[in-house]
């Protein structure tokens, strides 16, 4: 009984605590907590370089950060020779073999990034003399070589063919080259000339130039005391030679007068790729920092904002649509963008200028700027314990010459910006009324709808050169679909012969990464096809197809073709036009560029056939492909290099983009023979 | 690699855990039976709470598999107190971020919050673990959701079966024999009182251990914790059942198709003992030795030097009952899972019979702990391992000692270990390639 009792006593005691908290009512923040950023100690080399560190010892590791705060520079005719000087830095010294440098690395379990502006890393505070001491000769003594340079100057060369055709890549380039100029560090680009250009000499001469201490921080956070620091800098880093950091001299952009919109044909287009553009000077330390980055958060900053939930959500013509605005000492600038499909581009642009507008005209809610103070001030505080944050946060402190208690009192001033003090900071910032409007798209899809819209249209081509506005191209009225496979057939040889042909055996040969690729292709005049691709004599992807049905083997696992694959299949043949003309499913779609030539589109479906309006021959084919819900893009194969054989033209040239450009040149055909039934079982 | 591994979803390697710096935390236990851990660190004001239930997959009805994971996934739904698709929102307008996750041992939530924002995490928490609103409406679109993701993640990823491939032939009898993505058909057929009832069965406070990581007041936070988690009504948490599986004997060989890859993978995988066996931590050293880093040696042999796989490595998945070793390597182009097998072959019979150089072991040793030291460098990290270690290993002691575990595992361990456990008679091997 007593028993019973304790327990009734107890569960009146605690559902008496418990009577303070109402469940129904969500607990109220506390007061805004002050961030402990540590805060660095300080010296300096004789060379000029200034150490700052951070003593942290929570955890038994330390990283560094050596930064250049060098002014940007333009590099001119050699553009590139920044991206290979320090993707050639840290492979070794004249001392360390390449091999043997990694491997100490390894075996340290450290791990250290190099670049001419910035190196990095971290590691196990027992190891750190180790790691800062080879990360030190990396970066005083690298070893340049030419094999070196002729690796990195493939891969550079590679990652831009694979852009080549890129519509966001082009829009990108054109954008900088139109706001900065392209005498501007900005506003230069990459080209296969450029890179092709630079020399060893270069990348020497550039490293000892901007490799330069008078400007260079090396931060030190972790587990480390101020005099070990202080004792590992001075032994690793006193031999770097005392050297001013070089004048840069540039001339800055200036804001248009009126909006414009500067437009980019990207026949290729499916998306166009849009910017509201204007050039901006703001500091880190201008009174209205904090109110504009709010701004822009309000404006474009997440899934929450303006932009997002005009384009995406309210409209469905696009899968995002953003904005960005940063501060900083150098003239930067603000974007707000979307990629949308052709035909809602105008539209698009019309409701991107609204919501800029908007921003700059319509006080927000309270309700957005408390959910924007929160991502700010949360993803802050939620940052603030890592070291690296720490280190940007010193750094930054010391080049943007920012007040000393900048970063403590980050929470204090976010939560001081006032609605009127983001629409003024907006209205200084972004302008609808003098805008940049960058656009690259399919000019025959989408210029119509965009004169409509009265803004003045200027036209450029794919590196920001002024062109004359892109003109559609009428097809004559004598063209119709039979003319345009009449003149090609004419064109490759004539119906007579081509007729005679009843199998054609094609190999051709492509470089695939270093490795060569063979091509085996068998055709017959009754739409029978087999393709055969093999890698160093081993067969990597078979495909058969006999007129009616097929299959294809990638490494020996057999797939049978599905619906889709045989419609692609439709017009297999030797020489599929002589069954396309009597076909009524295809349709003129028109004049298109295909490589800078007119070329005339013809359309069955998901497959389309180009000819070039000159010569008749067929320039290009296109498979349309899904790629995601909604979204599909032309895969597209090109042709040239037509040659006669036994009185028959053909390409022995064709290109294609697999993500890589692929260029399969044809080395041997075969005309009637080695062509048998059972090449298609 | 990570990518494929992301793949295998839902699984969490948590068993390589080391600890290289001191971590002081209190526990205690509340009436009720919620296990509650306060891990104080005020150098940033940043706080996580985070709850971790030992409910996972291998408790589930072999007719009701993915029940876990769905729970996981409706109580994110609402509570009495917080209306339908808050949560998030709530989360969002406070500064925090949060997630969840489920694997075959256990559920686990957690959220980061600014620390003046723990009252807000706390009744959170407390109002999932109190009085989830668990409707039809919440039911049918996480079912919806669960079948996106088991998608996305699953159907139409790359190498998306490959852990429920590994799972049905390396067990039997054992639960984990099913992935805790588990069954669409099971999840179609469950009544909304299934699902009520599970949540009867599994999320009682006293199969349940609350953690809180950071920068708070131990004395409020007690008093919070008291006060929304003390009046959840106590009830008996559910006997674990004991499954045990009989030896592999004979090497099993096994085929999958997935339509979602061009390339085959070799994979090889053993069934080895607990997490929490000395051994299941000598295998993490032998996964380091085999594929940690670009010097690892089946990385140098397959990938660099030979050139005959695209990808290598190996890791020991350590779970409560039993873990798995898996190696796997996709083979270039032109090569055979055969040739890559043959060199799989030789370098783990080197590992068995060979010992590892001071160079090697010395090496392996520095990366373990460079990455113990990382994986509690965030309130994140420590309130995951805390919690693991409690629930899952039984001794939460272990955050600040299991790296001494690693440290005095020799060589010669090293040696003995990959002897007893990798051994070709022990070992399922799939040929895992693309669909016909």
């Amino acid at each position: 009984m007593k028993r019973i009792i304790y327990i009734a006593l107890a569960f009146v005691l605690t559902s008496s605590l418990q009577a303070q908290v109402d469940r129904s009512v969500q607990p109220k923040p506390g007061p805004a907590p002050v961030v402990n950023i540590g805060k660095p100690q300080e010296f300096e080399l004789p060379n000029g370089l200034k150490v700052l560190v951070v003593e942290n010892h929570k955890l038994p590791r330390v990283t560094f950060t050596l930064a250049l705060d060098n002014k940007p520079n333009v590099e001119g005719d050699i553009k590139g020779v920044d991206d290979l000087t320090s993707s050639m830095m840290g492979n070794g010294t004249s001392a360390i073999s390449k091999d043997d440098f990694n491997e100490q690395l390894d075996f340290y379990g450290s791990s250290v990034r190099f670049s001419v502006n910035n190196i990095g890393g971290s590691s196990l505070s027992k190891y750190f003399p180790q790691t800062l001491s080879l990360a030190a000769k990396g970066a005083l003594d690298p070893l340049f070589t030419q094999e070196e340079l002729d690796s990195e100057r493939a891969k550079l060369l590679d990652a831009l063919k694979a852009d080549e055709k890129s519509t966001k890549a082009i829009a990108n380039r054109v954008r900088s080259v139109l706001i900065y100029g392209k005498n501007h560090p900005s506003g230069e680009y990459l080209s296969e000339e450029s890179i092709n250009k630079v020399t060893l000499d270069n990348i020497k001469s550039y490293y000892k130039t901007y490799f330069v201490p008078e400007k260079a921080y090396l931060v030190i956070v972790g587990d480390i005391t101020f005099a070990d620091a202080k004792k590992l800098v001075t032994e690793s880093f006193s031999s770097w030679a005392k050297a001013p950091s070089p004048v840069s001299q540039y001339t800055e952009p200036v804001n248009l007068v009126k909006t414009e919109i500067d437009f980019v044909d990207v026949p290729n287009a499916v998306q166009s790729e849009i910017s509201v553009n204007n050039v901006v000077n703001l500091k880190m330390t201008d009174p209205d920092y904090f109110a504009a980055m709010l701004a822009n958060y309000i404006l474009g900053g997440s899934s929450d904002s303006y932009l997002f939930m005009n384009l995406r959500e309210g409209h469905g013509w696009t899968y995002g649509s953003y904005s960005n605005l940063s501060g900083g000492k150098y003239t930067s600038d603000f974007r707000a963008y979307a990629a949308v499909r052709n035909a809602v581009t105008d539209s698009a642009v019309v409701e991107m200028l609204n919501e800029v507008k908007r921003i700059r005209t319509e006080v927000p809610t309270e309700d957005a700027l408390r959910l924007a103070k929160a991502k700010f001030i949360g993803s802050f505080v939620m940052n603030a314990e890592k070291p690296q944050t720490i280190a940007s946060f010193a750094l930054r402190e010391k080049t943007q010459s920012l007040p000393a208690d900048f970063y403590e009192n980050y929470i204090k001033n976010i939560e001081a910006v006032t609605l009127e003090q983001v629409q003024a900071a907006a209205r200084k910032h972004v302008t609808n009324e003098a805008a940049r409007i960058v656009i690259a798209g399919k000019a025959s899809d989408v210029l119509p709808g965009l004169e409509k819209i009265g803004l003045p249209i200027n036209y450029f081509d794919k590196y920001g050169n002024p062109v004359e506005k892109p003109q559609a191209k009428e097809v004559s009225a004598d063209v119709s679909v039979k003319s345009i496979l009449e003149k090609y057939i004419k064109a490759i040889g004539g119906e007579v012969v081509l007729k005679e042909i009843k199998s054609l055996m094609v190999t051709s040969k492509a470089q695939i990464q270093g490795q060569e690729l063979t091509l085996v292709k068998k055709e017959t005049a009754d739409g029978k096809s087999s393709q055969n691709i093999t890698m160093m004599g081993m067969t990597v992807l078979k495909s058969v197809y006999d007129g009616k049905t097929g299959y294809a083997e990638i490494q020996g696992q057999r797939k049978d073709m599905t619906e889709d694959d045989l419609a692609e299949l439709k017009y297999s043949a030797v020489f599929p036009e002589l069954l396309m003309t009597n076909s009524n499913s295809i349709q003129l779609a028109g004049i298109e560029s295909i490589n800078n030539s007119d070329a005339y589109k013809l359309v069955d479906g998901d497959i389309s056939f180009y000819y070039d309006v000159n010569t008749g021959l067929k320039v290009a084919e296109a498979v349309k492909k899904e790629v995601s819900e909604g979204q599909s893009i032309d895969q597209i194969g090109y042709y040239s290099d037509y040659r006669e054989i036994s009185g028959v033209k053909i390409p022995y040239k064709s290109t294609l983009n697999v993500g890589v450009e692929v260029e399969l040149n044809v080395v041997d055909i075969k005309i009637n023979e080695g062509v048998s039934d059972a090449d298609f079982q | 690699m990570k990518k494929i591994f992301s793949v295998l979803g839902l699984l969490f390697i948590s068993g390589a855990v080391a600890v290289a710096q001191h971590i002081d935390y209190d526990e205690y236990t509340l009436d009720n039976g919620l296990h509650v851990i306060l891990q104080q660190d005020n150098s940033a004001p940043v706080v996580t709470t985070a709850v971790m239930y030992h409910v996972g997959a291998k408790d589930e009805n072999p007719e009701r598999t993915g029940f876990a994971h769905f729970f996981e996934h409706l109580l994110f739904e609402g509570t009495e107190n917080i209306a339908r698709g808050q949560w998030d929102k709530i989360m969002a307008a406070n500064g925090g971020t949060g997630n969840a996750n489920t694997t075959d041992d256990r559920t686990y939530y957690y959220e980061t919050f600014p620390s003046n924002n723990l009252e807000l995490a706390l009744w959170m928490e407390s109002e999932r673990m109190f009085h989830p609103v668990i409707n039809q409406i919440g039911v049918d679109t996480q079912r919806e959701v669960v079948k996106e993701e088991k998608r996305a993640r699953m159907d139409n990823a790359p190498y998306g079966r490959l852990w429920e491939v590994i799972k049905s032939n390396l067990f039997t009898k054992h639960p984990y024999r099913w992935a805790p993505i588990g069954s669409m058909e099971h999840l179609n057929a469950a009544t909304l009182d299934e699902f009520k009832e599970f949540f009867k069965n599994f999320y009682m406070p006293s199969n349940a251990v609350l953690v809180i990581a950071g920068d708070f007041d131990k004395e409020q936070t007690k008093k919070w914790v008291n006060e929304y988690f003390g009046s959840i009504p106590s009830i008996s948490r559910p006997e674990k059942t004991k499954y045990v599986e009989d030896p592999i004997t004979t090497q099993i060989n096994a085929t999958a198709e997935d339509p979602n890859i061009q390339l085959p993978m070799l994979l090889n995988a053993y069934r080895t003992p607990s997490m929490k066996e000395r051994d299941a931590r000598v295998l993490d050293m032998i996964s380091s030795i085999l594929s940690d880093g670009k010097s690892s040696r089946l990385y140098k042999r397959l990938v660099d030097k030979d050139k005959l796989a695209l990808e290598a490595a190996s890791f020991n998945l350590s779970e409560e009952d039993y873990s798995a070793y898996i190696i796997y390597a996709i083979p270039m182009t032109g090569k055979t899972l055969a040739e890559v097998q043959t060199v799989i072959d030789e370098e783990i019979a080197k590992v068995c019979t060979e010992l590892i150089s001071e160079r090697e072991f010395q090496k392996i040793q520095n990366q373990y702990e460079n990455s113990a030291v990382s994986q509690n460098a965030t309130s994140e990290g420590i309130a995951h391992n805390l919690a693991s270690y409690y629930l899952l290993y039984g001794d939460t002691k272990l955050i600040n000692t299991e790296i001494d575990i690693y440290r005095s595992i020799t060589r010669e361990e090293i040696r003995s270990v990959a002897q007893k456990y990798l051994q070709p008679n022990q070992r399922v091997v799939i040929d895992y390639v693309p669909q016909k």
